[in-house]
């Protein structure tokens, strides 16, 4: 599932990087190609780095410029009522905003590396912080609130940090086995600080401006999920269009935050969602409910997106209609299970008893089976009139019991069947065994009650003897003739 | 639904049910709504019917009602409340230790005691029998004392 989410994102990087070059203005090689390679983060030349510049590259880049100038622009000017009538790709509006979506996937990818080079630099100063604040930026502000200092209690890190984690970095910063950081390296950490804070600040500007022209874009969208989050969804997919093409898994798993750091567990992690969690509808439906609403959120989410990207209802009103079947949805879950009427009872003798098997039901029958004397007492000789208790007629017959031809009046308890099985299997087992193991094992079987016994193989014949087993079918018999020639 | 039971007080509605419950046991009280006993057996019965609905149905006779009073004679009833029994027409006996074993005289102790008297009927109808020996212990089953022509 990881790996999944994963690659997916990894495909994302890879279309925000495509449309770059499409859109691109002017087209400055090194630039883009520097970008691409900073992209890839197991870069073996990245580690080798001093110079923030030789990193970061985003904010120099022309196209990084010319976007903001734009934004900025068009922020000054104010929500602008465009034309309807025009087809959205040729709106200079919308190209600006596919431009933002891309920017802004690069600037995120940009702080991550940032905050990576800042990391690595203030490993010296104080190494654990890195394993307690996460979140890049928050990370940037604490390293410029905190400096060379090696006292935190002179450091004041409210508002910055929730205080539970303040008090933990500030017991972690009394113990740390960091040293303070020489001069010039301190500068080019805080100078570093200092670009993540200001991409951060663009990137917010970029998103407020494609939210406040969210509601003209994607009417549909903004109605279902609201414009901040239609934004964002927007952005990480690259484009309208792009995101009507996603299916709506995917559009779930958008911004889901990939990385379970080692050492958190993965129990409280809120699975498989991304921005859709930020949305109202999500806020407010049940923890138990959660999933199955994200699931009918995306779905639905992504059908408005496909509307919007076809210019298909420019007044929102399927959206609309796409929030109320949500809400229903979600209610109707909600509604307790109808009250269970008492069952009125099964006629008698209607359902057929259930009928068991198996060894214990076979060998709990045994004990009423009949026996091999009984069988030969229920049977006769034809022509031979048979003994009988009383005598003469009278009182029990004995049937075959005791006739000159069975050869034993009194007979044993027979092997039962299963017994019989179970003895040829273990007999089988302990002759099977010839050669395999060690020199000590021998063909001889010791029976705990006799000791050594030597199997007589003539057993078996006399066994078909007695005239109640059957001959064509024993499981114990072997051939009932041998000639020897 | 199972607080409606269905009284009948004409002669053709109690033709009516016995001809038409067909392959279910049906259960008929003879009785008055005042009387103690018969409160408590229709109780019982109402309770009971709809557990008991899918083989068997309950209704109740008024036996104030001059036509019912027809079938007071040909059963002999005298005694309130009586139940009788039939099964697709045919008229079931249950020898439960008294004298009379053409109807059940009296209320029963349980819910339960009548849910087994009926699915004794049941079985006991099903392999074509016409009379059936009651499944209950004799503490169970209300006693009453005979009278005829007050001897």
């Amino acid at each position: 599932m990881a790996t999944l989410a994963d690659s997916f994102l990894a495909d994302l990087d890879e279309l925000s990087d495509n449309e770059a070059d499409v859109i691109e203005e002017e087209d400055v090689d090194t630039g883009n190609m520097e970008e691409d390679v900073d992209g890839e983060m197991a870069d073996i030349e990245n580690l080798n780095y001093d110079d923030l510049d030789s990193v970061s590259k985003l904010q120099k880049t022309q196209r990084y410029v010319d976007i903001m100038q734009k934004v900025e622009d068009a922020l000054q000017k104010g929500s602008d009522i465009s034309n309807l009538g025009m087809v959205l790709e040729d709106d200079p509006e919308y190209q600006l905003i596919v431009d933002c979506n891309a920017l802004s996937v690069d600037i995120e990818n940009e702080i991550i590396i940032i905050h990576n080079f800042i990391r690595d630099k203030y490993r010296l100063k104080f190494p654990e912080l890195e394993s307690l604040v996460h979140h890049p930026i928050d990370y940037a502000r604490v390293v410029k609130k905190i400096g060379n200092e090696m006292d935190l209690t002179l450091v004041d890190l409210e508002g910055l940090l929730p205080s539970a984690i303040i008090m933990v970095v500030s017991v972690t910063a009394s113990t740390t086995s960091g040293k303070p950081l020489p001069e010039e390296i301190l500068d080019k950490t805080i100078d570093a600080c200092d670009r993540a804070l200001t991409l951060d600040a663009a990137k917010k500007k970029v998103l407020d401006f494609v939210e406040s022209r969210m509601g003209y874009i994607a009417p549909n969208l903004s109605t279902i999920v609201g414009s901040a989050v239609a934004a964002k969804l927007m952005g990480t997919a690259g484009g309208l269009v792009a995101l009507a093409k996603m299916p709506a898994c995917n559009v779930q798993l958008l911004g889901a935050k990939k990385k379970n750091l080692a050492g958190f567990s993965t129990a409280t992690s809120q699975f498989r969602v991304g921005y859709i969690e930020q949305t109202e509808i999500f806020q407010s439906t049940p923890p138990s409910l959660r999933m199955r609403a994200c699931r009918l959120l995306a779905s639905k989410s992504t059908l408005a997106a496909r509307v919007d990207s076809t210019r298909g209802d420019p007044s929102g009103n399927n959206g609309r209609a796409l929030r109320e079947e949500i809400r229903k949805k979600i209610e109707k879950w909600q509604e307790p299970p109808p009250a269970k009427q008492p069952k009125p009872l099964p006629v008698p003798d209607s359902e057929p008893k259930k009928k068991r098997g198996g060894r214990r039901l076979r060998k709990m029958k045994e004990r009423y089976a009949i026996t091999d004397m009984r069988k030969l007492a229920n049977r006769m000789q034809f022509g031979v009139p048979e003994e009988s208790s009383l005598g003469d007629g009278l009182g029990e017959g004995y049937g075959m019991l005791g006739q000159a031809g069975s050869g034993k009046l009194r007979v044993s308890i027979g092997q039962s069947k299963l017994a019989a099985k179970v003895a040829k299997k273990f007999k089988e087992k302990n002759y099977g065994s010839s050669g395999a193991s060690s020199g000590l094992t021998s063909s001889l079987a010791f029976t705990p009650v006799q000791g050594i016994e030597l199997s007589n193989p003539q057993a078996h014949a006399h066994q078909l003897g007695s005239g109640t087993q059957s001959t064509y079918f024993s499981e114990t018999g072997t051939f009932s003739k041998i000639k020897r020639t | 639904m199972s607080y409606l039971m269905t009284t009948l007080t004409k002669k053709r509605e109690v033709d009516t049910i016995i001809r038409d419950t067909i392959d279910k046991v049906l259960v008929l009280r003879f009785g008055r709504a005042s009387d103690p006993v018969c409160l408590h057996l229709d109780d019982l019965l109402r309770k009971s019917s709809r557990e008991v609905s899918k083989f068997a149905t309950v209704a109740l006779v008024d036996i104030d009602s001059e036509e019912i009073q027809v079938y007071v004679n040909y059963f002999d009833i005298s005694f309130i409340p009586s139940t009788i029994f039939f099964f697709n027409a045919h008229h079931m006996k249950m020898d439960s230790g008294t004298a009379d074993h053409t109807k059940w005289v009296g209320a029963f102790h349980k819910k339960q005691d009548f849910i087994d008297v009926v699915e004794a009927i049941y079985r006991g109808a099903m392999k074509g029998k016409l009379i059936v020996s009651c499944p209950l212990p004799s503490e169970r089953i209300p006693k009453y004392q005979l009278l005829y022509k007050d001897v």
